[in-house]
């Protein structure tokens, strides 16, 4: 379907940073980035928001850096979405087709849909993406609806992500207050995996893991659709926290000593001597032994990495053939690829941290890793949908915009 | 300005200052000084080994001991040295006459330059030459034996020579990362030595526009029997003062600018090109003060060298007397890393700090690993291993007898200290100097039989406990487990336990855990865990 290039804009309210990507699709569904608008975020603890005029500040900080530098009025977004009590589960709806019908309707694909979706939730959540992983004719896989097939049975595989209500609501109505719609919501590692694996890794099986300020996100992907998402609340923060803990310095200089200095590989070699932190102001410098350090701060990781690891099912990690890709800013970490072969033994991916300035090098950073991903999750979003909701199917999305 | 060139004759003639290589280290450190080129000096190698001597590329060169040893070495003997140096005598008065300085570069432990180094000392002392010398001992894993001869050298040396410089070899891990080449780790010790004899000539040859002479240089060594403290450092572009003045404060031979503050003389000498502007000496001389201590006598020189281009060289020479080189570092390390954190985790420390004022001071200085070691055979032992181990907490590397790390562990293991002390291994019988101690506590609470009730309180402290009891073989079983607890919790919370007074059982007192950042936040649990604490922390067991 020929269309003009559209704008979407894709926003992620995260503990460390807020940012918000301006992107536009052109026809042939390449996807460009107009600009990018990010400020340091005051107000988020492990993804959540607990001050409210503080994040709301940041976030139109945010917004007028972005509207400068694409030069586009924004108007709605694409809002990524993480927290704790978050969750992702697997479901499987059955229905078999009444007597004498043997060919599959549309009503069908929708009974079995809703018969998956109607799975028991904890009282106040809600669903956030019911999205579907496969079909089942038969005991026959199909990648697309079975519409039209000849079946008996009809079965419908979704993975459910689910959340507290509330809180989903509470950063909606953030957005809100800045003057802004919300398009849809999206949970954090399902947007960062569409930035990050493209349509053969996703068939191969591989794992995202998404390790921000805050939160560690994670989305496995096996035989090209979504088998586990979640989120931990641990992220760089609890490192700083960890070696400001440990050896009792001061914050910032914990977070400096861990962005210079920090190895989390276990490489004796690299683990000898003292780190050093030089105040140019003329302070007196810190040091601390680096095998402290770095056993800080692999044991936090090697513990995240651990918690990720058994929240996936049994023997899905031995599944994935193309490997794990590492994002996010604590990603970063010297020594982290070497870490995470140990906890998973699977290829590990990580981004390169940029060389180049310019908007081309941010689409590789892995800070900004999320927030693009929004963009291509709206694009797919956008050439699924035939047709786009009529007005009235817009302002019931307003009040109900949680999937369908 | 009418510009006008300084008369030769002003300077001290090259054939005033020679530098000597003596063995087979300082025929490398030779070699390196011919590599960067050294302009105003002559270079004489010294050596028993003929095959050495003739690959090296000094200008002069010395045989000892033609007859004595053959043209082959002295062996690591360095009786042998000694006497290949005495036949050799006459032709080193010789050579060494009419020289004002003598630079003499050994590595000390051997035979050759053990031997044979005092005695050049003396002769060119007696030559009338203003002598430094820079030795090098050798590293912890060459043995007692070599250390040991290093160590005799080095006395003698501080007697006689002006000036002594030492380069522990142990600290070359500080130069480069331990994962590269052997030969990258030992040129860079090399280079740096190379950097500060070469500080030192331009220092005394080029007279400056504000000038230091000879005579400042002995005025800032003054103190007799005193190591020298020496940083240089060199850097270009912009802010290049401080990058400078950085560098030569990290020099391992000035332990990171921490030992200046003792000092009482301290020389600066700066070096630049024709653009030294006067707002860089100035911003290098005010981040020095925050090092020196103000009633420092700050001996300030410098010249301008067109051959330096655009590079800015500072260099930085001191000295302190003996003793308080070793009592310098203990200073600097509490101050730097005094942890209010976790008093609770150290109480084995506040029986140790009571013992220092008695100590002649063994320690871990870095140079100072001579005297300790002469120390610990002494039979002042006992107190010295054990004040060594409380030193910087129990150092984790497994190389017991020598701790390398210059600057103390900020905090050691915070958990489980008396245990672990009690545990390491040393070959001075600490276990057995720590009994008195523990003993003589508990000796006041023998009443209490049952440590059951105690067990199932604290069961994380029996882990403790249970480490210690390994450790002391021949303690009674039943007192074990409660004895040293009252240790372990020198501080206040006693506890009480019901045995003795049922109506008043108190509650144990559990302090609040910090939580830095997430301070006053419910905990993130997990699987029981909180995720909030640090893994390193909570896996401390």
């Amino acid at each position: 379907m020929a269309r003009s290039s559209k704008i979407h804009v894709g926003l992620e309210i995260g503990t460390s940073k807020t940012c918000i990507v301006v992107g536009e699709v052109k026809p042939d569904t390449a996807v460009k980035i107009l600009g990018i608008g990010t400020t340091k975020t005051a107000g988020v603890r492990k993804g959540e928001i607990y001050d409210f005029p503080q994040a709301s500040a940041c976030l139109k900080d945010a917004l007028v850096k972005a509207e400068d530098a694409s030069d586009v009025e924004i108007g709605s977004v694409y809002l990524a979405i993480t927290g704790s009590h978050i969750q992702g589960i697997n479901s499987r709806g059955t229905f078999r087709l009444p007597e004498g019908q043997s060919i599959v309707a549309p009503e069908h694909v929708e009974e079995a849909r809703t018969i998956a979706r109607d799975i028991h939730i904890p009282q106040d959540h809600v669903h956030l993406h019911p999205i579907i992983r496969r079909y089942l004719l038969d005991d026959l896989e199909h990648k697309t609806s079975p519409v039209g097939l000849y079946g008996k049975t009809v079965e419908a595989d979704f993975h459910i992500v689910h959340g507290i209500g509330n809180r989903i609501q509470n950063s909606i109505a953030l957005v809100r207050k800045a003057l802004l719609e919300v398009d849809d919501i999206v949970f954090s590692p399902i947007a960062t995996a569409q930035m990050a694996l493209d349509h053969e890794q996703r068939e191969r099986g591989a794992l995202v893991i998404d390790i921000g300020g805050g939160t560690t996100d994670y989305a496995l992907y096996l035989d090209g659709a979504i088998a586990a998402s979640g989120c931990i609340p641990v992220g760089g923060d609890h490192l700083t926290n960890d070696i400001h803990l440990v050896t009792g310095l001061p914050f910032s200089k914990s977070e400096k000593l861990k962005i210079m200095e920090g190895d989390a590989s276990a490489d004796p070699a690299r683990s000898v001597g003292v780190a050093k932190l030089v105040d140019d102001r003329g302070f007196a410098e810190v040091e601390v032994r680096r095998s402290m350090l770095n056993e800080i701060i692999r044991q936090r990781l090697e513990e995240t990495l651990r918690l990720v690891r058994q929240r996936l099912p049994e023997g899905s990690v031995e599944a994935i053939g193309a490997g794990i890709f590492l994002t996010g800013g604590t990603s970063l970490m010297r020594g982290f690829g070497e870490l995470a072969f140990e906890v998973f033994g699977r290829d590990i991916y990580r981004p390169e941290p940029p060389e180049i300035s310019g908007v081309q090098a941010s689409f590789k950073d892995p800070q900004y890793a999320t927030a693009i991903g929004l963009i291509r999750y709206a694009q797919i979003l956008e050439t699924e949908r035939f047709a786009p909701p009529g007005l009235f199917g817009k302002i019931t999305r307003l009040f109900w915009p949680f999937g369908k | 300005m009418i510009p006008y060139h300084r008369e030769l004759q002003l300077t001290i003639p090259s054939s005033a200052v020679k530098i000597i290589g003596l063995g087979g280290a300082g025929a490398n450190m030779l070699e390196r000084l011919a590599l960067d080129g050294t302009e105003g000096a002559a270079l004489l190698a010294i050596n028993t080994d003929a095959r050495t001597l003739a690959a090296c590329v000094a200008g002069e060169k010395i045989q000892l001991g033609r007859n004595l040893t053959k043209g082959l070495g002295a062996g690591g003997d360095p009786e042998l040295g000694r006497q290949a140096m005495l036949e050799a005598e006459a032709e080193i008065r010789a050579s060494l006459r009419g020289n004002r300085i003598v630079f003499l570069c050994a590595g000390l432990g051997g035979g050759t330059g053990s031997g044979a180094a005092p005695v050049i000392t003396r002769i060119a002392r007696e030559e009338g030459a203003f002598v430094v010398v820079f030795a090098s001992m050798p590293f912890a894993f060459e043995g007692r034996r070599r250390r040991d001869q290093a160590d005799t050298t080095l006395n003698e040396l501080a007697v006689l020579a002006n000036a002594l410089v030492t380069f522990d070899n142990n600290r070359m891990g500080e130069l480069v990362l331990a994962k590269q080449g052997i030969h990258e780790a030992f040129s860079a010790a090399d280079r740096m030595i190379c950097e500060s004899i070469k500080a030192v000539i331009r220092l005394v040859i080029r007279p400056g526009l504000i000038n230091i002479g000879l005579d400042d240089l002995m005025s800032a060594l003054r103190t007799n029997r005193s190591r020298c403290l020496f940083g240089s450092g060199m850097a270009k572009g912009k802010d290049r003062a401080t990058s400078a003045l950085r560098n030569a404060l990290s020099s391992p031979l000035l332990d990171q600018g921490a030992l200046l503050k003792e000092a009482q003389t301290v020389l600066v000498h700066l070096s630049g090109g024709e653009d030294l502007t006067l707002y860089e000496v100035e911003l290098l001389m005010q981040r020095l003060q925050k090092f020196v201590p103000e009633s420092a006598h700050v001996l300030f020189g410098a010249v301008i060298d067109p051959a330096m281009g655009d590079n800015l060289s500072v260099t930085l020479i001191s000295a302190l007397p003996e003793d308080s080189l070793a009592a310098a570092p203990r200073d600097s390390g509490n101050s730097v890393t005094e942890n209010s954190d976790m008093p609770d985790h150290h109480p084995a420390a506040t029986p140790e700090s009571s013992l220092d004022p008695q100590l002649t001071p063994p320690s871990a200085a870095k140079s100072r690993r001579s005297t300790s070691q002469a120390a610990d055979a002494d039979g002042v032992s006992p107190f010295s291993a054990e004040h060594r181990v409380a030193d910087p907490g129990p150092p984790p590397l497994p190389t017991e007898e020598v701790p390398v790390e210059p600057s103390p562990d900020p905090t050691a293991s915070p958990a489980a200290d008396p245990s672990d002390l009690s545990e390491t291994p040393s070959p001075f019988g600490q276990p057995v100097v720590f009994k008195p101690i523990k003993r003589g506590q508990v000796a006041a609470t023998p009443s209490w039989e049952t440590p059951m009730p105690l067990e199932d309180a604290v069961p994380q402290k029996a882990t403790r406990l249970s480490a210690g009891i390994d450790a002391e073989p021949e303690a009674a079983a039943t007192l074990d487990p409660v004895t040293p607890a009252p240790v372990a919790e020198s501080g206040p919370p006693k506890l009480k336990l019901g045995i003795k007074s049922p109506a008043l059982q108190n509650e144990l007192a559990f302090e609040a855990v910090p939580r830095g950042r997430f301070e006053g936040q419910a905990p993130t649990v997990v699987d029981g865990e909180d995720l909030d604490l640090p893994p390193f922390l909570r896996k401390k067991k």
